[in-house]
This record gives structure tokens, sequence and C-alpha cells, in this order.
């Protein structure tokens, strides 16, 4: 294909027409190629053809300008996706109560939404029974709990008690905070199955949770 | 001006800009044995003390030059520098670099300062009305808009802090250094008069191009890469400083047309390869493309810390930080003074929950960024100007 689908889609591109443009990229899609090998296997090779043509002159400035406003159009078409696909994990995020420090939970919250998970962000200062209410109106089976403070640390128990009472033990609690990271066992006095050191350890540890959960599941 | 200035004061500063701090320090104390209310030679002397890394002996040299002239901007930089580094003296810091905003309305450096001093502070909303004072004041201060990138990342994440950091790297002036380095055009090289007045061999003629590029003068350095390719269509150099030229105008689709034509003819090239790693970073969905071109320009350029800079920053965009971190460090490790891997460490540290780090790797890069732009001489070259007047 691609030779010829590349000419193709240059020459759609030199004329101005997006509509062709698009048609030849379904083609080529429709052959089996992959979205995420469009870019590579027909996208730029057409643009290496259209940037040799600029060089010798066989278009000039104006056409080369209009066809790049082409491309510019046409982009999504041939662009591996934008962030992960929905991977249907629901995770809940919030500031323990008394506690307003958030950079650490907006950056993480960021990272896991980006990575496709179905993140809910309560905000700071959430009552511990409020984490309890939104995980059962959301679904989520992920509740991390941040605290910066010392004494806010050590009311992530009472979130913990209540996940306990309720009988929810298939929810896994994480901790975050300066806290659990100065003391590696206060995480687990305050009843937290693991310690969110930052974006990239939540990633790992939202992944590991879910393979946990899907092995009790199985079971 | 020198009129009214003692030979000990001129030689101070003669060995001060020489870098000979000892004997420059000796020379201020000489100068000041002839006139000790000098503001200048105490401003000097606080300046030498600030390099050398001694800041209280810095502050209290530049509290005595703010006390005989109140006017004197340069003091006010190494006071504000002083009380930074010593830390823990945010509120004093912050009046600091007031004072010099008043003082030096038009310096951008100081609302930078400023913000990044409220910002420590706790008056984050006041630090970014600071920081966008200085975009204001100078559209191209790479630290202002690296700043706002950081805070970004703590109030939203990285997803609205990256375009910020890009737009940073696009202002940095090292990266038309790197691409200049890896196209074996010495920067320094002055540009002809007009492009009629260039040879009409094509290397003549791509020499000037680089240099009419380097000089921002980028349609005259256009017109000679079209004259280059009517005969040479097939020249990378040539396509590949097309390729520049089109990103400095923002035109990322010519770019990457051009960028990937050179390649084609040559896969050899690591300007080419820079060129299509940075057009390719523009664009959010393409961020694994460039990963692997930088990855690939880190094993052609392995000495440039830029190279390794770009190719932490696509790591960002992937959300890989303990991976981009270990490229910031291998950049730091090259260049120890590289202001924009100190910001990246600062971004990789917010991710990873590491408030403390961020914090000190910000002031790491304004103290290496206040020494690169020499905003000390330049301050005081203008006061030394300001009391000739």
């Amino acid at each position: 294909m691609t030779d010829d689908a590349a000419l193709r889609l240059y020459r759609a591109l030199v004329r101005h027409d997006p509509a062709a443009a698009i048609s030849v990229i379904e083609r080529v899609r429709a052959g089996g190629t992959p979205q995420e090998a469009l870019f590579d296997t027909l996208f730029a090779p057409a643009m290496a053809i259209l940037g040799g043509s600029w060089a010798d002159g066989s278009i000039n400035e104006y056409a080369f300008t209009q066809a790049a406003v082409t491309a510019d159009q046409i982009m999504s078409f041939v662009t591996p996706p934008v962030g992960a696909a929905d991977t249907g994990v629901g995770v809940l995020v919030g500031c323990m109560h008394g506690d307003r420090h958030d950079i650490g939970k907006n950056i993480i919250a960021a990272a896991l939404r980006e990575a496709g998970h179905r993140v809910t962000d309560l905000g700071v200062e959430v009552l511990p029974a409020r984490f309890l209410e939104r995980a059962e109106e959301s679904g989520a089976r992920i509740v991390i709990v941040f605290a910066e403070m010392l004494a806010t640390a050590h009311a992530v128990e009472r979130v913990h008690e209540m996940f306990l009472s309720a009988e929810r033990d298939d929810v896994t609690l994480l901790a975050s905070g300066a806290p659990f990271v100065a003391d590696s066992r206060l995480a687990a006095a305050v009843g937290a199955s693991g310690v969110v050191r930052g974006a990239e350890d939540a990633l790992r540890a939202v992944m590991r949770a879910t393979s946990a959960a899907m092995d009790r599941g199985a079971r | 001006m020198t009129a009214g200035r003692s030979p000990q004061v001129m030689l101070a500063e003669g060995l001060a800009r020489q870098g000979r701090s000892a004997a420059a320090v000796t020379a201020c104390q000489q100068a000041l044995r002839i006139d000790e209310r000098d503001p200048l030679v105490h401003c000097l002397l606080a300046g030498l003390m600030i390099g050398e890394g001694f800041c209280e002996q810095a502050a209290g040299a530049a509290t005595r030059a703010i006390g005989i002239d109140p006017g004197c901007a340069p003091a006010y930089l190494v006071l504000g520098l002083a009380y930074d580094r010593i830390g823990g003296m945010w509120d004093s810091s912050v009046l600091v670099w007031q004072e010099l905003a008043e003082v030096a309305p038009d310096l951008a450096v100081a609302h930078v300062q400023l913000g990044e001093a409220l910002d420590a502070a706790g008056y984050p909303d006041e630090a970014l009305a600071a920081w966008k004072r200085a975009l204001e004041i100078d559209p191209r201060d790479c630290r202002a808009m690296y700043d706002l990138a950081v805070a970004a990342l703590k109030r939203e994440g990285m997803a609205t802090a990256l375009p910020g950091f890009r737009k940073a790297g696009d202002l940095d002036p090292s990266q038309d250094e790197l691409f200049f380095a890896l196209a074996g055009f010495d920067a320094r090289v002055a540009p002809a008069g007009d492009v009629v007045s260039v040879g009409p061999d094509a290397s003549e003629r791509l020499l000037a191009a680089h240099a009419f590029a380097a000089g921002e003068e980028l349609f005259k350095a256009a017109e000679l890469v079209r004259m280059v390719l009517e005969e040479h269509s097939d020249d990378v150099a040539a396509l590949t400083l097309a390729a520049y030229l089109y990103l400095k105008q923002e035109s990322v689709n010519e770019a990457t047309a051009c960028a990937l034509r050179a390649l084609t003819l040559s896969t050899q090239s690591p300007a080419a390869v820079l060129a299509l790693g940075v057009a390719f970073a523009r664009r959010p969905a393409l961020s694994d493309h460039a990963a692997k071109l930088f990855s690939a320009l880190t094993a052609m350029a392995p000495g440039q810390a830029l190279s390794h800079v770009l190719l932490a920053e696509s790591r960002l965009a992937l959300q890989r930080y303990a991976a981009a971190g270990e490229a910031y460090r291998a950049a730091l490790a090259i260049d120890p003074g590289c202001v924009r891997a100190h910001f990246g460490e600062a971004a990789v540290a917010l991710a990873e929950g590491d408030h403390t780090r961020a914090t000190w790797a910000v002031r790491r890069a304004s103290h290496h960024d206040v020494q690169r732009r020499r905003h000390f001489w330049q301050l005081y070259d203008a006061a030394v100007e300001g009391g000739a007047q």
C-alpha cells in the first residue's frame, strides 16, 4: 500500500482537498493498517514527498503553505489516539478533613485521568463519611486520601473505619502525603493498604490495586 | 564613565569582570579607604561576595550601598539574591525585590524574582501577577514562563502545565544555540550586510543563511536557502535550516515536511532530528514520536545537555516521570547551570510529591539564570552610566 497511498495523500494535500485526503486515509485503515501506525506509514512519507516537492520547486511557497494547512485539518485522522483509552477503573481522591494541601492531589488526579482512569476529585477538607458516600455513588474501588499534616494523617483511620463499618472490603484505601512518606508504618496503622508517593507511584499503585481486585473477583 | 572615579575602583571593576575575585575584593577595600561612601564600590564588593557564596557579607555590603544610595539597583539585586540563598527570609526577600521593581520598573527579572519570593512566602496569587508582569515587560523571559508552568503544575497537573513548559523551552535561547551547534555552524559568525552581497557558492550561501537565522533575520535566511535549493534540491543542510526557519515562524507542518525530507535523504543529520523532534513535541499526540527522536539525538550528541533536556521533556509529556528525572540528571551532569533542566527537575519533583526538592530546584534555576544572563553587570553598568550623567 504505502508508497502509492502516500503519493495519493500528497496529491490530495497539494490539491487542498481534505475530503480526498481523508478518503485515502480511510482506505488505508480499511486495508488493515491500525490507527497507531497511520502516522508513520502514511502521513510521514506523504509529508516527506511534500517537502521534496517544495525543495525542488515542483510546488511554490503558496501551494506548500496551503498543503500544510490541509495537513493540519486531517491530522487528527492519522495521529495516535491522545491519552490512554478508558480503563473503567474508578478512583476517588480527596484531602482529609482539616487539610487544604491540594498540590499533590491535583497532580496525581491529573496523571490518573490522563492514564484513562475515571477520577472523582472530592477536593479539600473532605469528611470521612463523604469518601464512603461518593465511593458508593461512583462505584470507585480505589480511594486515595491525601494528608500533609500529622493530625490529618492520623485521621485517615476514620475513613478506614467508615469503609469497614459499611463492609466495603472490596475498596482499596491508599494514603498520600509527607507523614506517610516519613513514617513507613503510619499507613498500616491507619488501615491504608499502601502509600502513594507521587504521580508515577499512583499509576503503579492503581495498576496493582486493580490487578488484586481482579484476582479477588476471579476467586 | 571614568571622570571622578579612582584608579582603584577601575582596577576593582576590571579584576571583577575577569573573574579574579580575591584580587578584586582587595582592590575594592583599597578603593573604600579612599572613599568609603562610594555606593558602587560597596555594591561591587557585594557582587563579588555573592559570587563566592558569602551571602551574609554580600547582604552587609549591599545594605551599606543602599544606605548611601537608595536608588542603587544592582545592590538590591545582590541583597535579594543573598536573602534568597540564605533562605527562610521570604518577607525580607519580598520587600527587597519590590524595591528593585520600583527602582528599575522595566527590569523583568525583578518581577520574576519577586514572584518566586512571593510564592515561597505563601502568596501564590500575587506571585502569578508578578510573573505575568515580567512577561508584559519582556515577552521572551523564559524564566517567568517556567515559573508560570510550575505554578500550573501545582494547581492543575501536568496536562495544563506542559504547554507552558514547551513555550518556555521555545523562548530559551539555548535551544537555538543547540540547533546551530548540531548544524556545525559557529553562531558567532557575523551575518552579511545583505543577501546580494553573499557569494554565489552554495556553502557561502548556507553559511550566510545560518548567520542571518542566528541573528533572527529569518526572511533573508529563507531567501538564501531558496537559492541553494534551486541549484541543489537535495541539500540536507538547506532543508534542515528551512525546517528550523519554519519552526521559528510557528509553521509546524512545513517544518515537519522539510525535516522529514532531509531525514529521508540522510538519517545522520542531528540538526534535522532536532528540528523534527521539536515539531513533533508541539503536538501532544506525537509525544511518543518526539521521545524516540530525542532519544536518538542524545545518542548522536551525548555531550549536549539540552538534547537530554528535550528527551526529558518528551518523557514528562508521556508521564514517565522517573525516566524524565533520569534524563534531567544526565543534562545537569553535563551542564550544572542548565536553567531549563533545573525547572524540569522541579516539575519531576512535584509530580513525585517532593515539594521541598522542587523548591530547591527552582532556587538553583534562579541562581544560574541570574549568573548566566549577567544581570548584575547590566545594572552595575547602568548605575555607572547614571552616575556619569
